[in-house]
């Protein structure tokens, strides 16, 4: 019997299935325009994972067509890290690495036990974010070690995208319901704790306190990218919204 | 950047085969890489990367000269025909 999530539940999975579901999108950029082959294959497969999983989990929550294609702005609950645009292959690679890098902790956090349908998507998610981690991983370690240009442009990258990583931990609505119900068994500021070491591991000392503040609630409000970015998601949709794949 | 030949191992018995090469700049980046480039669709259950710089190869013409002795191509043929017209010949003779 799938559950029946109840309003709280509902937003904290939408949470993550947004944020799932842009990724992958703006993943999908670089299909056919990644530095080499073999990395327009592996990141385009991470694009389709991270879509997959979004599927799986607005899959939890109603028709997956509905909840990606046939909502508006203000239903989304994406954070602003997944809106931005990436043009510079720098800000993708560093996003794909802060983004999995918390990814992983997402999913890890998720109650077992509570609904057969979530705990299916959680092992297969968790499977495939090992890959992400370990290709994040090793293409980061490998440019962030070496002097000069590759460093300083993935640097400035991260730096400019970490007070949007950082906001991704903000609680998300219905957070302390999810969390007694256990369907979220670790708090987004736990999480955050353990994230934050993570990133500073690679790129040192980071004055979280000190960056910008993306507000409370941020996960209401769409940013000024998300519009474009709709516009291209739903383009091939929109063309006949009622047909069937 | 170096270069490492690609082997892929289906699971039960059958051997490891080549399945190409990838290039990389070390070892663990080809093994990131080499999965997705050669094992989307479960090609295989074991990969082997092996340095390129590491394979022995033989010279150009080093082989040659096995080439042409035909008497070393022995697929039984000729003896089968043989024994065959001896067992047609004995079986007339009756």
């Amino acid at each position: 019997m799938p559950r029946d999530w109840s309003p709280a539940e509902r937003e904290y999975l939408l949470a993550f299935a947004d944020d799932e579901h842009l990724m992958g999108q703006q993943h999908t950029e670089w299909i056919g325009t990644a530095p080499f082959l073999e990395e327009d294959l592996a990141f385009a497969s991470i694009a389709q994972d991270e879509l997959g999983h979004a599927a799986a989990l607005y899959e939890l929550l109603g028709d997956a067509d509905d909840l990606a294609f046939r909502r508006d702005a203000d239903g989304y609950r994406s954070c602003a890290l997944v809106e931005l645009p990436c043009p510079d292959w720098a800000e993708a690679l560093a996003r794909h690495w802060l983004y999995d890098l918390a990814e992983r902790h997402r999913w890890q956090s998720l109650g077992a036990g509570i609904d057969d349908r979530l705990d299916g998507v959680v092992a297969r998610a968790r499977r495939e974010e090992e890959y992400h981690r370990l290709h994040a991983a090793a293409l980061i370690g490998r440019l962030y070690g070496q002097d000069g240009d590759a460093h300083e442009r993935l640097d400035a990258a991260v730096r400019s995208l970490l007070p949007f990583a950082d906001a991704l931990w903000e609680p998300v609505a219905g957070e302390q319901e999810a969390h007694r119900a256990g369907l979220a068994t670790v708090t987004s500021a736990q999480l955050r704790a353990r994230w934050r070491p993570e990133v500073e591991a690679v790129v040192g000392p980071v004055p979280w306190d000190e960056l910008a503040n993306l507000g409370q609630d941020a996960r209401r409000q769409r940013t000024e990218h998300f519009a474009a970015l709709f516009d291209r998601i739903t383009e091939v949709f929109r063309i006949d919204p009622n047909a069937s794949w | 950047m170096n270069v490492y030949e690609v082997f892929l191992k289906k699971d039960g018995k059958d051997e490891f085969r080549h399945a190409g090469s990838i290039e990389a700049a070390d070892p663990d980046l080809a093994m990131v890489l080499v999965r997705e480039s050669y094992l989307r669709r479960a090609e295989g259950d074991q990969v082997w990367l092996v340095d390129r710089r590491h394979v022995v190869a033989s010279n150009p013409g080093y082989i040659d000269p096995n080439a042409d002795k035909p008497h070393r191509f022995n697929d039984g043929g000729r003896v089968a025909a043989r024994r065959k017209a001896k067992r047609d010949e004995s079986g007339a003779a009756r």
